[in-house]
């Protein structure tokens, strides 16, 4: 423990600047991710414990792409693109034939695709650490905000992360899709009577889901190190995530991204071995004052 | 058995001494088992095998009981493994610290674990279904990542090494490879005798009640919350022998027996072998095991080959094993006795 | 004597229990009607715990159990079966009722015993040679019929040996003959174990036939209570809800 550290942290603005943004970066990212899982719960009623994967395959997807191309937005349409098909495949042809059925099935087919997937990544991109490598576009001097030190790269994530939740808030709210997809979430019977696909509803919002999380991990590439099984800590703090902020409750997860990050980059000073410790107590005591998580329904 | 079977046999019998037999035919079982397991060395000097049966004992002993919060009380934990993990740790750190006799260690384990279960079950078994399994996963990596911090008293990632001090106690040695897999078995056997009793007594049926209909049972003035809380208790107490049974094999403890896969894996092992069993789980043991040590002798991607067995279970048979054959063979006794 | 005081709830405004008062004497058998949303169930849901009433009281042989866990009612003696039928679908109707009996004589926490405890089969036997389940003992709950789900529902209540028996809507969606057979089931029940039985019932026909005593509920509130001639007579009863046919049948 190094209380001093993170005491004089708080009353340096230079350190706050620099905590708070990197606290942001980690929220927005797990944000990404944590609102596909809550949306795919909201609606398929399946917990998708396979999400990580779409992050892990989003920064690898993107590496390559910037790699073959040098364009850092074709890498990072790469990473959406490639992990939106994906995501579809596997709704599709693997999760369609375990809805239903009990949640140890379920979450089972994602375990083995878990296995699978940190399998193929292995195969195809080898099992050592890879950096993708800022992008020549963001190599230029960091801004000092009162003090603190902002990689350009940082508001770069932090703006297209909260670009994606506004456009996503927005079109679930306004769309005619975005409208069907609540219907679908609140009663899946509906939907079919009204004549309109499940099926397409339930793979599009897998597609979705795997699309924003595909999209976190090609953010995340320049930023992060690639390793075969990367998805995994961020699925876990994806969970955190959307049972504190309540399954299936998008402001929930933006809100809960947010604490969480925090918790990690101010508890990163305060307790530097025991962050992570710091978040599953704060999980648990969430869940104890109130279990449905802080924007969760009362479960029926 | 089934309780489809177990229907059966008392159709034939009064209640009382159907109820009794069951006990010693249970009791007969284990003792065979037990005699067959136990003379093993005798017959073979392979200890590849004997160390195959001593991580079947502590793999079997936790995953039979998560079986019973999983199968019998519908309580679905994805942080089971980390009564796996603070049996070996406390095991393992009685020994170096305090070197007691190896049977005081074992009581006091067996009192920490009791003390931690009841702790995080008052708070987990409230919650429902996808909650609770949530929650119990996030106080496993609590665990985990204490085991990993604590560096100074648990080794942090590197896991207590030094070896476990292992003291003769009653003419046993463990450091002995016989001994160890002796005591192992009987570990094993006891504790399952022991799960046999707790799934088939008054309590047993009790759980099977929440695990069907809770709102039902607590009209039946049931307390569904202590119920649930002591089932939780009892199956971290045999996950932690468990536990004390690889920290003894291994002759230390690492993070990884606190790890979330194990968990993952004694769920995967339950799906395996059938939670509808009672020897489910013991049979998923057994295959994942085997699977586990030829997949790795012959490619090092045996995650791919591992996922393709689960897929095959979960999306092909849909269920585990025994319980697969244990309704093939209800179904044969059924259209046979229509005949 | 199960005695209700002034008894309350509402949900978000609406007053779904509104201030009744009501006396169901030891050996009574009385039928509570009422629209849809009249507030029955959740009468039923108040006297047995599985709600908490905002106020009043639940007076069972003068003891007020108003807000108990529904394990401390049901110990108290206020058993009660449900309208679509709760039961332990993967046990079999032996199983069941031998672990009811357990849960009663307080052994269901047992472990060092094997189930089934010795103690607890006559009480099981009994019940189930009472609803006609013995033939069918070794069914699983989940493969019996409708009907015999429902009858499973009330034997879980009876073999608690409540003192008071609240039935929700026995006869829910059961054909007409199995109806009739269902209501003269609980009306032998009623007879032969001088246990004080309420229920709820939809059906006119049945209610008039054999309740000496009904209740009627609107909005929460009562609206009448007495005999059935009392009840067809009512004027309130009959603006409300009987209607002018239900008049008429009875002029």
């Amino acid at each position: 423990m190094d209380i001093d550290a993170l005491a004089g942290c708080l009353s340096s603005s230079a350190c706050l600047v620099t905590q708070t943004t990197s606290g942001l970066i980690i929220g927005m990212l797990l944000f990404l991710v944590a609102v596909g899982l809550t949306l795919i719960f909201g609606v398929l009623k399946v917990v998708n414990f396979s999400h990580g994967a779409f992050y892990m395959f989003g920064a690898y997807f993107a590496m390559t792409a910037y790699q073959l191309t040098g364009s850092f937005a074709l890498a990072m349409l790469a990473g959406a693109a490639g992990t939106a098909i994906l995501g579809l495949i596997f709704e599709r042809v693997f999760m369609s034939r375990v809805y239903g059925a009990d949640v140890l099935m379920q979450v089972l087919v994602c375990y083995a695709f878990v296995l699978i997937f940190d399998d193929v990544v292995r195969m195809i991109w080898g099992p050592e650490f890879k950096a993708m490598g800022m992008p020549a576009a963001f190599q230029v001097m960091p801004l000092f905000i009162a003090g603190g030190v902002v990689p350009p790269y940082y508001l770069l994530l932090i703006g297209v992360a909260l670009l994606a939740a506004i456009v996503l808030g927005i079109g679930l709210s306004r769309s005619r899709i975005g409208k069907v997809i609540r219907a679908a979430a609140h009663n899946p019977g509906m939907v079919s009577a009204l004549g309109i696909n499940t099926g397409m509803i339930y793979g599009g919002v897998f597609a979705l889901g795997g699309m924003l999380a595909g999209l976190a991990g090609a953010l995340a590439a320049p930023v992060r190190s690639l390793t075969p099984g990367m998805g995994f800590s961020v699925l876990i703090e994806s969970f955190i995530v959307t049972v504190i902020g309540g399954m299936g409750s998008i402001l929930g997860a933006l809100i809960g991204a947010l604490l969480l990050g925090l918790i990690r980059s101010f508890g990163s000073l305060g307790f530097p071995l025991f962050t992570e410790g710091l978040m599953y107590l704060f999980m648990v005591f969430v869940l104890v004052s109130k279990p449905t998580g802080l924007f969760g329904k009362e479960a029926a | 058995m089934t309780e489809l079977e177990a229907g059966r046999a008392q159709a034939l019998v009064p209640v009382r001494s159907g109820a009794v037999l069951q006990r010693y035919r249970d009791v007969l079982i284990a003792l065979i088992a037990f005699a067959v397991l136990a003379s093993l060395p005798l017959f073979t000097g392979s200890k590849a095998l004997l160390d195959f049966v001593i991580r079947c004992s502590a793999y079997g002993l936790f995953a039979t009981s998560l079986n019973l919060l999983v199968g019998y009380t519908g309580l679905t934990s994805f942080g089971h493994g980390m009564f796996f993990g603070l049996g070996a740790y406390s095991f393992g750190l009685i020994m170096q610290k305090l070197g007691l006799p190896i049977p005081a260690a074992f009581v006091a384990t067996l009192a920490i674990t009791a003390v931690f279960a009841a702790i995080i079950g008052a708070i987990c078994v409230r919650l429902k279904e996808i909650y609770f399994a949530f929650v119990t996963l996030a106080f496993q990596m609590l665990i985990h990542s204490t085991i990993l911090s604590w560096a100074s008293f648990t080794g942090g990632d590197q896991g207590l090494r030094g070896g476990i001090p292992r003291p003769v106690f009653l003419g046993i040695d463990l450091s002995n490879h016989v001994h160890l897999y002796v005591t192992s078995c009987a570990l094993l056997i006891v504790g399952l005798l022991a799960m046999r009793q707790i799934a088939q007594s008054p309590f047993g049926y009790t759980l099977r009640m929440i695990r069907d209909n809770a709102a039902r049972a607590s009209f039946l003035g049931i307390d569904v919350w202590r119920a649930k809380l002591t089932v939780f208790v009892l199956a971290a107490l045999f996950a932690s022998m468990g536990g004390m049974v690889m920290a003894l094999f291994v002759s230390g403890a690492y993070p990884e027996f606190a790890y979330w896969t194990i968990s993952g894996e004694g769920i995967f092992i339950n799906m395996l072998g059938g939670v509808s069993t009672f020897l489910g789980p013991m049979v998923g043991t057994v295959l994942l095991l085997l699977l586990n040590d030829t997949v790795t002798r012959f490619t090092e991607y045996h995650g791919i080959v591992l996922g393709v067995v689960i897929l095959f279970f979960a999306l092909g048979l849909r269920k585990g094993l025994l319980d697969f054959v244990a309704e093939w063979y209800a179904h044969r006794r059924e259209t046979g006795e229509e005949r | 004597m199960l005695e209700i005081r002034n008894l309350a709830k509402s949900f978000g405004g609406v007053k779904a229990t509104n201030d009744v008062s009501l006396d169901f004497p030891d050996g009574s058998l009385t039928a509570v009607i009422g629209p849809n949303g009249a507030g029955k169930s959740t009468f039923f849901n108040l006297i047995t715990g599985a709600l908490k009433p905002d106020s009043g009281q639940v007076l069972l042989d003068g003891i007020d159990l108003a807000g108990r866990s529904p394990p401390e009612i049901v110990r108290h003696g206020i058993g009660r079966a449900f309208q679509v039928a709760s039961i332990f679908k993967s046990l079999t109707v032996q199983e069941t009722m031998l672990a009811a009996v357990s849960a009663d004589q307080r052994t269901s926490a047992v472990l060092h015993k094997r189930f089934p405890l010795p103690e607890t089969r006559d009480r099981a036997e009994h019940v189930m040679e009472l609803l006609g389940l013995a033939s069918k003992r070794h069914r699983t709950a989940a493969i019996l019929s409708h009907g015999d789900q429902k009858l499973l529902d009330i034997a879980l209540a009876l073999v608690l040996e409540p003192k008071v028996l609240l039935l929700d809507e026995p006869t829910a969606g059961m054909g007409p003959e199995e109806r009739w057979r269902m209501i003269d089931k609980v009306r032998e029940l009623w007879e032969t174990q001088k246990i004080t039985v309420v229920f709820i019932e939809h059906d006119m026909d049945i209610v008039f036939k054999i309740a000496p005593k009904i209740v009627v509920l609107c909005y929460g509130r009562i609206l009448a209570t007495g005999t059935p001639d009392e009840i067809r007579n009512d004027s309130a009863v009959i603006d409300a809800y009987l209607g002018t046919e239900y008049a008429g049948a009875a002029a």
